[in-house]
């Protein structure tokens, strides 16, 4: 193992393969490298924070807070003498991952000492993983315009999250000062690595959105939080002459070429306009025959800009060691032990076989766990394709314009039930539990059978719209006479009588029926 | 007190009862103890009050113990006679004008004077072995993962160990039944074999200070009585003479990998430090450097706050680790220390599979002049030529009185298996 050296390196050091799953294995990318084309290569370092209730090495809560070092203690402030603790639902949430990627776990896992000096570093060093990470050579499937395919991650370890600054007066090199906040210091941390496999800005944001659906699957993770997400990307341009005939492009080749690793990306958006505002800047000032620096690169959200750190980047140097204070801990048998739900992409195929749902409902089926979860328990209760509309159509929709999650109304979905429940069971209209009663659900949090109540929507029993067809018949001479002399559209302003008599609450389409059948009579 | 034996002069009272009700108990100033501030002998924390206490402070409150004060040490932990430290020498009470040895100079010499009737020290290298040597009395390093390190500020982690002081082998163990045992804060600690269950009063490490060493075989490595003073390797056989008479046979056995300890030790334990002091920079406790708005950036407020912090030996310490640490030498230093001690791990093995104990001079020299040492920290490395190739190992070592050359103390250093502690305690008792 190379001593104190840099991550990033071992990144390039892969010979590159692009890999689409199937039997067109090197076909795609054969097509897209031609001779005179500059190729786009990428690789990512993904941090994220696992959902664990408490720190990686000690038992301060992660919660987010908005008082500045509430969540501290002599562990994660580094005091004097202090000294880190496993928290083992950090490695159990790394070992689900590890399953989900299909990587190799090892037999034991040990921690490592990455030492630098940073502000919101309490300890000058940080507590990581070197040469035995928990996770190594697993992979992702992702879909990009439809195709199918694995990208390479070529590790993913442990570690633990630094402190935040807040720079007052100023940005990081204008402030008056900086306020260091530990709140966030040892917040369990995934570090993911992949092979510079991606050749596009939006292949990365798939994979991202992919990634940040499998976490959420598997309960490790919250999108929601702030600072949840955090990549880190490197992004090189290569002559399109340099790939061989399977578009492969080799570890001379890339290693030739100058990168920029570009920080401060935190979402999958962000990830996507961040490398193609990258890339277009590379590809330009290449083919105005300048130089591309190998660069460090800030994003700057606001500006839709990546800018230069300026400060020439020196080769980094560590010093990784053991960290003594952690003895290694044994995690072959966890791999046995721990299990992991159905991932999103298998269950997506089960909902399109199983429900005989098309891609799109199926997509949005299982968007995120509980999405599904929710959509199998409607399915298997009363029938598949009304769920998928109630589900995907309704709730989703509903749930979006207001800017809400599944989540939010966990504690409801009972209440959901219920209301396709009344629908199902034909009690009222789809039209009504749609607009009336499932927005007046979530505006103001009542529950459906007494909105159904309050505004009458129960659908009026047969007897009472059989008098009220009566009733309009009687009622409408004339257009009673335009119907039999052949206009069948007068039965359209009958059916609006009956409707108004009852309230709007009989089905327009049973009311044609009945007015036929009276007036045949 | 005339000594200089404490750095900060401060009675913590304990429980009302316990084990150790009635007795009073000094602790070096690297263990920390809520309230009162923990020095370290350096500038640095010279106002550092920690908010918490160390797991072995709170047991010995526990016990009943009261804490009388926190005592001088070498700067961090980094020196073999306490004269490293920012507050000043202590005497040896034992031996006037005399350094008390170190790094944990203070306690033992707490101890020598009476000022306290037991003492808590850590030993990274021998800083527990080599003051109770120098001062005349009793220590005790125990095997890595017996005694917490939750609270005693890190010189060479996988290194050190805190460990007693007494003035009888009975004594020091009574201590140690307190502080041994595993801590949750500290994943390092383990239940001895056997288990705590078997850990009953019978079986305490005091009541193992019998003196009863009949059919007891000590192995004496050859290549630690090399280039020993004279008078020590006297005062030695006298000692190994004495347990003979007693029922003990001893043989010689050896240990050809020691040769290379002190290089190995000094490259881990200084890598280890260069980490380890890395969190002094002045933030969240220390010393700070300047006022505010006087350095343009942290970097510099950083090496401010450590240039002015530090003291000389720290400082070294800290550059060699760094440098041993370095991508270029890594593999030349830290990493071929590492297979050293994996070596001497294996030879101390083998030795403690023909014998129970192994038995040396614990320091081959008596105790320096005050001042002399000061300027060749190459001859103070050596002085630990004995006592760091056990810290290598991991295993337990008591350094028991011997008698006197020239009028200065001696020490011998019995060395068990890992966890085998009543072995070393029962040997040790029946030097006295
Ligand atoms: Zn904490």
């Amino acid at each position: 193992m190379c001593d104190g050296g840099d991550w990033q390196m071992a990144v390039v050091q892969i010979p590159l393969r692009f890999t689409p799953v199937g039997s067109n294995r090197h076909s795609m990318t054969a097509q897209t490298v031609q001779q005179g084309d500059l190729v786009t290569v990428i690789g990512l370092e993904v941090h994220v924070q696992l959902e664990t209730d408490t720190k990686i090495f000690c038992r301060c809560s992660t919660e987010q807070t908005d008082d500045p070092n509430e969540n501290v203690c002599p562990v994660c402030l580094g005091l004097p003498g202090a000294l880190p603790v496993l928290n083992e639902g950090a490695v159990e949430a790394a070992v689900k991952i590890g399953k989900a990627i299909d990587a190799e776990i090892p037999e034991e896992t040990r921690f490592h000492r990455k030492n630098y000096y940073y502000p919101d570093l309490p300890k000058n060093f940080q507590i990581t993983q070197y040469d035995e990470p928990i996770c190594q050579e697993g992979e992702l499937e992702i879909s990009v315009e439809g195709e199918r395919r694995d990208v390479r991650i070529e590790r993913a370890h442990l570690e633990e999250d630094p402190g935040s600054l807040q720079h007052v007066g100023g940005s990081i090199d204008t402030a008056d000062y900086t306020l260091v906040d530990y709140n966030r210091a040892g917040t369990p941390l995934m570090e993911i690595v992949t092979a510079p496999d991606f050749r596009s800005a939006s292949e990365v944001r798939a994979f991202l959105a992919e990634l940040e659906e499998v976490l959420e699957y598997l309960g490790v993770f919250d999108a929601g939080r702030d600072g949840s997400l955090r990549i880190d990307a490197n992004l090189s341009i290569i002559e399109g002459e340099e790939a061989d005939e399977n578009g492969e492009i080799g570890i001379d080749a890339l290693e030739a070429a100058n990168r920029t690793e570009v920080k401060n990306i935190s979402s999958h958006k962000g990830a996507e306009k961040a490398l193609a505002y990258e890339e277009t800047r590379q590809k330009n000032a290449i083919k105005r025959g300048r130089v591309v620096e190998q660069e460090t690169r800030h994003w700057d959200e606001s500006r839709g800009i990546t800018v230069s750190m300026r400060s020439k980047e020196e080769e980094k140097d560590y010093r990784y060691f053991e960290e003594a204070d952690l003895p290694p801990l044994r995690v072959s048998h966890w791999k046995d032990e721990i299990s992991i739900p159905e991932l999103p992409t298998a269950r997506r195929e089960r909902f399109r076989s199983e429900y005989d749902l098309n891609e799109e409902a199926a997509s949005k089926l299982t968007s995120t766990k509980q999405v599904a979860d929710f959509y199998e328990t409607i399915a298997d209760e009363f029938d598949p394709d009304l769920a998928a509309t109630w589900v995907a159509d309704n709730l989703l929709g509903e749930l979006n314009y207001r800017d809400m999650e599944i989540t939010d109304i966990e504690d409801r979905l009972e209440e959901v039930t219920r209301l396709v429940e009344l629908v199902a069971e034909d009690e009222i209209t789809a039209k009504n539990a749609r607009e009336t009663v499932l927005r007046d659900m979530l505006d103001d949090e009542q529950d459906p059978d007494s909105i159904v109540e309050e505004a009458g929507l129960g659908k009026t029993d047969d007897d009472e719209v059989q008098s009220a067809v009566v009733e309009a018949i009687e009622e409408n001479p004339d257009a009673v006479e335009d119907y039999e002399s052949g206009d069948d559209g007068a039965i359209n302003f009958l059916v609006g009588q009956v409707m108004q008599k009852t309230g709007g609450s009989a089905d327009p389409g049973d009311v044609n029926q009945l007015l036929r059948a009276e007036l045949e009579k | 007190m005339s000594e200089n034996i404490f750095i900060t002069d401060e009675t913590i009272a304990g429980d009302d009862d316990g084990p150790l009700a009635g007795k009073t108990v000094a602790v070096k100033d690297n263990i920390s103890t809520e309230g009162v501030r923990t020095t370290c002998g350096s500038k640095m924390l010279e106002e550092y009050v920690p908010p918490y206490d160390a797991t072995v402070v709170s047991r010995l409150k526990d016990a009943g113990a009261t804490i009388v004060g926190k005592t001088n040490m070498d700067e961090f932990g980094m020196g073999t006679t306490t004269e490293t430290s920012f507050f000043g020498s202590t005497d040896n009470p034992a031996a006037p004008g005399h350094v008390p040895g170190g790094s944990s100079g203070g306690s033992a010499a707490a101890v020598a004077a009476d000022e306290a009737d037991l003492a808590l020290g850590s030993d990274t290298g021998g800083s527990i072995r080599c003051p109770a040597a120098f001062c005349g009395v009793v220590g005790i390093k125990p095997t890595y993962g017996l005694v917490s390190r939750y609270g005693l500020v890190a010189y060479g982690n996988s290194l050190e160990q805190i460990g007693p002081f007494g003035s009888s082998v009975e004594e020091a163990a009574s201590l140690l039944d307190v502080i041994a045992g595993p801590d949750e804060r500290d994943a390092t600690t383990r239940e001895p074999p056997g288990g705590a269950e078997n850990d009953t009063d019978g079986k305490s490490y005091a009541s193992a200070a019998d003196g009863d060493v009949d059919g007891l075989t000590i192995g004496v490595p050859t290549e630690l009585l090399e280039g020993a003073d004279e008078g020590v390797v006297e005062t030695f056989w006298d000692a190994i003479e004495d347990l003979e008479a007693q029922g003990a046979t001893y043989e010689e056995v050896s240990l050809p990998s020691v040769e290379h300890a002190v290089e190995a030790y000094y490259v881990i334990a200084m890598s280890e430090a260069s980490s380890n002091l890395a969190r002094f920079d002045g933030v969240r406790y220390g010393h700070a450097a300047g006022e505010k708005g006087e350095n343009d950036n942290w970097n510099e407020a950083f090496s401010q706050a450590r240039k002015e912090g530090f003291g000389d030996e720290v400082k070294r310490r800290i550059l060699l680790g760094t440098y041993a640490l370095s991508a270029g030498y890594h593999d030349k230093y830290y990493k071929k220390a590492q297979d050293a001690r994996a070596w001497v791990k294996q030879d101390f093995d083998e030795a403690l599979s023909e014998a129970d104990v192994l038995a040396s001079p614990t320091m081959p020299v008596p105790p320096f002049e005050l001042g002399e040492s000061l300027e060749d920290p190459l001859t103070m490395y050596l002085a630990d030529a004995n006592t760091v190739p056990v810290n290598l190992a991991n295993l337990p070592a008591i350094s028991v009185p011997a008698g006197e050359t020239d009028g200065l103390p001696v020490g011998v250093q019995l060395v068990g298996p890992a966890f085998g502690e009543r072995e070393i305690i029962r040997a040790g008792s029946a030097l006295e």
